[in-house]
């Protein structure tokens, strides 16, 4: 196989003139080949969002909580945005899991389950705007992803719906068939894309314990862990999605991830000023 | 307000649970098209050969289609090379290369469209996955394009920025969903070798393996996305794959009726 001819400007006929490539460092490679992989990786990627934060508030942990959790919240995120540029975004909680009871016993496949799922996020994005509208909450829909710099620096507040958009090509997990990629993992990944100064899981625990403390009363607190170590440790339990942790072990900007209690007033303000509070989990 | 009452006996569970199956999930998972079969067309491989490799196999998958329901899926290509290795250059990170990928094999897919239209070719915007059994009901062919719609999801690439699910990943998960009959790939090759049979031209051709084995070999070069490889480990339905070559005239006719004509990969 011989790239022959230059055809034009940067265009290339094999031999025969039975295809015309375009001359790149990857023509005419599988792209599977190991050294060529290898010699993708690179530590200057560039910097997307680096001076805004993502913050995303639990499902379960805060948003069916009702008012009595978000009130308070709204009212400190409101006040957080005079000094700190963030974007927002919401899991799905107990409606999601209905979602997923039902649709197993249904018999429907993960890449299903995935694509019935995100409307419940869907809705609490929806809410979470209506509370904030009035203060600037703008809710920013997956394909307007590429104004936010307009409205971070017009001082909104901008609202995402996290679910990541993997839908019916959601990754049958190893046992059962929870899809894998759930709005933890979708708010990560966006932290991590637009390398954002930093990725906070506002739930209702003071962050990462050694079992579900809900469940297990003699769980410990770990304030600091590094993920290598937290797989090791292999809790029976974890307050994030598991994707997340296997993204972080990979990922090349956002590096560690924060999970704070934001039933305790004051947690936010003071994580988003980059004060150690709660958990972090660290590459 | 306590949290979450819609009570039940997984109240409290948070589904990050190590390893465990959640929600009595023990019953068999439905097939949603368990008669379509996935066929993946290769960009470069095939696509990129213009009139030549394309037109004689719109013939044959034209001659099919009163026995076989078919999707049609497509990869990107030398466009797609082209665009990764300037985003590359750029600093971009993979979810944007993602996102890059994706319309390379949207502007195939569009480009099958138009050669398939007057034979009932219809594109398939990943919204309209619901009316895939109308236009299969009504003798269509459907053509997606082959990216995954993950996009800015991209995970991370484990060791470079290449995204690891591209298209023939998104089209073995459209077979996997779908619980389809067969997952195809046609390529320009006979199927897959333990080298680029394009670089080493006396590269060992393999017809038959299985996933554990080529997991094994950790073979350098691989005619098929590694994430596909990894995929079919825990798939429920499409527990095996076909590479055939779309270049020789009624291979893909007989991988259709079930013939092994290139390499089946099986994770059995």
């Amino acid at each position: 196989m011989k790239a022959t001819a230059a055809a034009s400007n940067g265009l290339v006929w094999e031999e025969m003139r039975s295809r015309l490539h375009i001359r790149s460092r990857f023509m005419m490679e599988s792209l599977q080949d190991k050294a060529l992989i290898r010699s993708t990786y690179t530590d200057d990627e560039i910097k997307v969002l680096p001076d805004t934060h993502l913050i995303h508030l639990g499902g379960i942990s805060i948003m069916d909580r009702g008012r009595a959790a978000l009130a308070p919240l709204v009212e400190e995120i409101v006040e957080a945005r005079k000094a700190h540029q963030f974007v927002l975004s919401v899991g799905g909680g107990v409606r999601e899991r209905h979602t997923y009871a039902l649709g197993i016993d249904l018999g429907l496949p993960t890449g299903g389950l995935a694509s019935v799922a995100w409307m419940v996020c869907e809705q609490n994005a929806v809410m979470l705007f209506n509370l904030l509208a009035q203060h600037r909450g703008i809710q920013v829909p997956y394909l307007h992803f590429e104004m936010l710099p307009i409205y971070l620096r017009e001082g909104s507040i901008p609202i995402v719906m996290p679910m990541p958009s993997y839908f019916f090509w959601d990754t049958p997990p190893r046992r059962g068939r929870i899809p894998p990629h759930r709005p933890d993992t979708g708010a990560y990944l966006l932290s991590e894309v637009w390398s954002m100064r930093s990725c906070l899981f506002v739930k209702d625990e003071n962050g990462l314990y050694s079992d579900n403390p809900k469940k297990n009363s003699r769980a410990e607190f770990i304030p600091r862990i590094s993920v290598a170590d937290l797989l090791k440790l292999d809790p029976p339990d974890l307050p994030i999605e598991r994707s997340v942790l296997e993204i972080l072990q990979v990922a090349r900007n956002r590096t560690e991830i924060r999970i704070i209690n934001g039933l305790k007033p004051g947690t936010l303000s003071r994580a988003l000023a980059g004060e150690d509070v709660g958990s972090t989990i660290h590459q | 307000m306590k949290p979450g009452k819609v009570e039940s006996s997984y109240s409290g569970q948070t589904l990050n649970e190590r390893d465990v199956i959640h929600f009595d999930d023990t019953g068999d998972e439905i097939e949603i098209l368990p008669s379509v079969h996935v066929i993946k067309i290769g960009g470069q491989s095939i696509m990129d050969r213009g009139k030549a490799a394309v037109y004689p196999l719109i013939e044959e998958i034209v001659a099919n289609k009163p026995r076989h329901k078919m999707i049609l899926g497509t990869g990107g290509g030398t466009r797609s090379r082209h665009v990764y290795s300037i985003a590359m250059d750029l600093g971009m990170p993979t979810g944007v290369i993602a996102r890059l990928g994706s319309l390379v094999s949207h502007q195939n897919a569009k480009i099958l469209h138009m050669l398939l239209c007057k034979h009932g070719g219809v594109f398939l915007l990943r919204d309209n996955f619901e009316h895939l059994a109308l236009y299969l009901n009504a003798g269509c062919i459907p053509i997606i394009e082959g990216m995954p719609p993950y996009e800015i999801y991209e995970r991370p690439a484990r060791g470079g920025r290449i995204p690891e699910s591209r298209t023939d990943t998104g089209i073995y998960l459209l077979g996997e969903v779908l619980g389809a009959r067969s997952v195809i790939f046609v390529k320009d090759e006979d199927g897959l070798f333990a080298e680029d049979p394009k670089k080493n031209p006396r590269a060992e051709f393999i017809p038959k393996i299985s996933v554990a084995e080529l997991l094994e070999r950790d073979l350098n070069d691989l005619m098929v996305e590694r994430k596909v490889i990894e995929l079919m480990q825990t798939a429920r339905h499409v527990r095996q794959i076909q590479l055939v070559n779309g270049l020789k005239a009624g291979n893909l006719s007989r991988a259709l009726d079930g013939e092994h004509v290139g390499t089946i990969i099986h994770a059995d």
